[in-house]
């Protein structure tokens, strides 16, 4: 090259270098392309109120909107569950309406099941491919082959969906939920005769005893109780509510209790009846509760022998003195509250253990007084054993007996597989989900008709935990549905008016929205008579319904025939040489059942005991991972006698030495980009211990073993940050 | 001697250079952001001034929102689907609303995030848009007249007392 070139040619360079400086490195602003009509003002924001579904303890919330878009979500205040708190997984449902894996519209498989290969379709082929197959089991007269699986729905919702199935002519609506309180309402129906859920007055009590109920994560009501939590410690002058926790996990609730009692899995509900005998030999028990309720403490004493310090305090572990000194507390700081959570029930022996603990409540007289326990005001019925439901329908599916079944949520990621229902699903000859993601369900479906974002459907919500009264959330839809998605319920609608005949008069409204206005209707005037349009603005301004005046439902009393708790020795899945240690599975405080791992934000959130980020781990006690040669964030492998997973260790002084803890919630096949792939789900490892009485839900009663692979687990922490997932997208 | 000369030279220098570099730095030589190349010629003195368009026919939200509003570009194209429908222009708009994209126009005001400027309040206190944005109706191009330092908005603050509380503004 000439030394002329290279020099104009370098001028060039350089003038071409300042000219593109010229270009302005101001922001862009861009308009409208054509106006929305539905009166948006750019740059201000409007507040809609709705009501959260994440998850049953629906909490009311406050949507901030801008220029059509959701932007945040906060607690609303007039709500009596939440008062305007919100959990962190209530606020991260935005992310759910925003997700950039979401169904824009209806897919049919087009490759093998699992493949993931779909066609996207339309809506009208979408429906005629259900009703076809509907009407194929009309035409035949097998109706019964129809099953319905959704969570345990309420209000409007769950009438709906039980008079599509009642009108169709199948009793297949199962309403399995691991996390639901199935356990609570069998054990109240046992002990008091009453199936409706309790509401404790944490808040008002003095001594708070929780065997394994987790209240601050996820047990019934997380927000509601940890509100109350924090006036039963700091909302009175004069007394700080004292709580001790019984559980061989310190979960985030046990963290936050004066004294923890790792009792040994399965042994809490002998700790409560020794409790209760130590309470009755030192004469320190409620004589008039104990005459209200029918027993007679010499009885009593008589059935809980067996149970003397000595012999309690070898079965759970702990020393005798502290069982002591704490059952004197109990009984001696009235008012005082038992409460029993998902971590005691889901023993072997849990449906008693349950029940050992509302002895305790009867014994030094906590039912229905201020700082003890109430009958709630939420739903007065729900299932008492939908597990039972749910192994029905497995056998039936194996049998080749189920046609058709129509899926909301995801139970192939949150049923055990032990139940036998991945397998037995894979023989239904057609499968429809309902999943606004992907997810593993929707990812064996022949057909996927996405359901609307919560922020984008209408609906009524019915908190599991309200102190009296009828509460009623009502959802309304704050934004424009974003894809072209139609809402579960007017899906259902629309095939039965497809369907015609019985099914089209089944459902005489135009609209889902009609049917709510209906229940409504119901609601604030059971006579009728009421022109709904003059409240019906207020009471989606107020987010629901709120009548938390009126009287309380009739009391819990101990049914007379019922028999005094007596929890066996428990069970456990896995010999005891070959799987040393035990297995807890528990809801991830991020993720809850695995609902929320989608959603970036709740992947990001540190898991407050860990500060762990978006992974699994098996949290281990120093002692026995010091035995085994495992450190912190080794990878290690779990076996279970149903299977193995392999996941980093982290090294955990809040657990017993023969107790490992995995949390739920990870391990999906899809459910988006956040959440497919990622960890693992250790619901694969539980096993069902053996029962006389047909298969219990006894998730805590797995045995497993644990060893070493290798250094790489690849965990992100607060003290490691430098994992291996590390990226743009994950930090701490 | 020679040396003496040498070392008053590089001090002239060098002193040139720091003057140079302090007039730069003083004078409005950076047009980049104060009066930015937009992607249409739109001329603000053909219709605010010219033709007497109201600021706010077309920045319809000043009085009631925090931003003024910019207007949809269908709102541009009512009018120009019969005002000189063919001018270059013009064309360039009808070519953005076919293509079914919003124009992308340069911000020329802007204060950083962590301002509140709400231009609902400064209206109904009283203060006309040319307070702020100067003689628009007589712009071709838009250029930024005030420099919208801190010290700006204080001392008008201070001239009309209005508030001059931190939260003010920094919520």
């Amino acid at each position: 090259m000439k030394r002329r070139t290279f020099l104009q040619l370098g001028g060039m360079t350089a003038a071409g270098a300042w000219l593109s400086g010229c270009r302005s490195a101001n922001e862009k602003l861009i308009p409208y392309l054509v106006p929305p009509d539905e009166g948006v003002t750019p740059g201000r924001a409007e507040y809609f109120a709705s009501a959260c579904r994440f998850c049953p303890a629906g909490c009311g919330i406050l949507v901030r909107v801008s220029e059509g878009r959701a932007k945040k979500i906060e607690g609303n205040p007039d709500h009596p569950v939440n008062r305007g708190k919100l959990c962190a997984r209530g606020q991260a449902i935005l992310q759910e309406v925003y997700h950039p894996d979401r169904v824009p519209q209806p897919l049919r498989r087009s490759g093998p099941r699992g493949s993931g290969k779909f066609t996207p379709i339309s809506w009208g082929e979408g429906l005629s491919l259900l009703t076809g197959q509907l009407r194929t089991l009309q035409r035949e007269r097998t109706t019964e082959r129809l099953a319905l699986m959704t969570p345990q729905l309420q209000g409007t919702l769950a009438d709906l969906a039980a008079r599509f199935m009642a009108t169709f002519g199948s009793p297949h609506h199962i309403r399995f939920d691991l996390l639901a309180p199935d356990w609570l309402r069998a054990a109240n129906r046992r002990s008091f005769g009453q199936a409706s859920l309790p509401w404790y007055d944490i808040a008002g009590t003095r001594y708070l005893l929780s065997f394994g109920a987790d209240f601050l994560e996820y047990h019934l009501s997380p927000v509601h109780y940890g509100f109350a939590f924090g006036r039963m410690r700091q909302g009175r002058d004069t007394v700080r509510g004292h709580f001790t926790y019984v559980g061989g996990r310190m979960s985030l609730t046990a963290a936050s209790a004066d004294r923890w009692m790792p009792a040994r899995p399965g042994s809490e509900g002998a700790l409560a009846l020794g409790m209760a005998r130590l309470i009755l030999s030192e004469s320190l028990y409620d004589a008039a509760s104990l005459a209200a309720n029918g027993l007679r403490p010499d009885r009593l004493s008589a059935g809980l022998e067996g149970y003397d310090l000595p012999r309690v305090a070898q079965l759970t572990g702990l020393s005798q003195q502290v069982i002591a000194e704490v059952a004197r507390e109990f009984a001696t700081t009235p008012p005082s509250l038992a409460m029993a959570g998902e971590m005691v029930a889901f023993q072997e022996n849990g449906a008693e253990a349950v029940r050992a603990v509302q002895l305790l409540n009867v014994l030094v007289g906590n039912l229905n007084r201020p700082g003890g326990v109430y009958p709630g005001g939420g739903p007065v019925a729900g299932p008492e054993n939908s597990f039972a439901d749910l192994l029905a329908l497995v056998e039936k599916m194996r049998g080749d007996r189920m046609g058709v079944a129509l899926i909301h949520g995801d139970p192939l990621h949150a049923i055990p597989q032990t139940t036998g229902f991945p397998e037995a699903l894979g023989r239904v000859p057609f499968i429809v989900s309902f999943s606004p993601l992907l997810d593993d369900t929707a990812l064996q479906a022949d057909l996927v008709l996405p359901d609307h974002a919560a922020l984008e459907s209408w609906g009524d919500v019915i908190p599991l935990a309200a102190p009296r009264g009828t509460v009623i959330g009502l959802m309304q839809p704050v934004v424009t549905p974003l894809h072209d998605t139609r809402q579960f319920p007017e899906v259902l609608m629309t095939t039965a008016r497809e369907l015609g005949g019985g099914m089209a008069a089944a459902f005489p409204y135009q609209s889902y929205q009609e049917m709510l206005k209906e229940t409504m209707k119901r609601e604030l005037h059971p006579a009728g008579g009421i022109d709904l349009e003059t409240v019906w603005v207020d009471l989606l301004r107020q987010g629901g319904l709120f009548k938390t005046e009126g009287k309380r439902g009739k009391g819990y009393r101990w049914r007379a025939e019922a028999p005094i708790p007596l929890p066996a020795e428990p069970r456990f899945a896995g010999d005891e040489r070959r799987f040393p240690l035990h297995l807890q599975v528990y809801p991830s405080t991020a993720f809850y059942d695995g609902r929320g791992a989608p959603l970036p934000w709740l992947q990001q959130l540190p898991d407050p005991m860990t500060t762990v980020v978006w992974d699994s781990w098996v949290e281990i006690n120093p002692g026995t991972a010091a035995g085994l040669g495992i450190g912190f964030g080794d990878l290690v492998e779990v076996t279970s006698p149903r299977g193995s997973l392999r996941l980093p260790a982290v090294i955990y002084p809040g657990i017993r030495p023969d107790l490992v803890a995995i949390p739920m919630g990870q391990g999906h096949r899809g459910m988006g980009r956040y959440a497919a792939g990622r960890g693992a789900n250790p619901l694969v490892l539980l096993a069902l211990p053996p029962s006389e009485t047909g298969p219990l839900p006894a998730w805590n009663a797995t045995r497993v073993r644990v060893a070493r692979i290798s250094k790489e687990g690849g965990l992100v922490t607060a003290g490691n940050p430098e994992g291996s997932y590390r990226g743009e997208l994950i930090e701490i | 001697m020679k040396k003496s000369r040498f070392f008053a030279g590089l001090a002239v220098a060098v002193g040139a250079i720091f003057a140079g570099l302090a007039m730069m730095y003083t004078l409005p030589f950076d047009f980049r952001d104060h009066a930015p190349l937009q992607p249409l010629a739109f001329s603000h003195k053909k219709h605010a001034g010219e033709n007497r368009i109201h600021c706010l026919f077309c920045h319809r939200f000043a009085l009631k929102s925090p931003v003024a509003g910019i207007p949809a570009v269908a709102d541009c194209r009512a009018c120009h689907l019969f005002i000189s429908p063919n001018a270059p222009e013009i064309r360039k708009l009808t070519g953005y609303w076919e293509r079914r994209e919003p124009i992308p126009w340069v911000r020329v005001y802007s204060v950083p995030d962590f301002v509140y400027f709400p231009h609902m309040m400064h209206l109904r206190a009283g203060l006309v848009c040319t307070t702020c944005h100067g003689e628009v109706a007589a712009m071709e191009r838009i250029t930024r007249s005030v420099s919208l330092k801190m010290g700006w908005c204080l001392n008008c603050h201070r001239q009309h007392r209005a508030s001059i509380d931190c939260w003010t503004c920094h919520i």
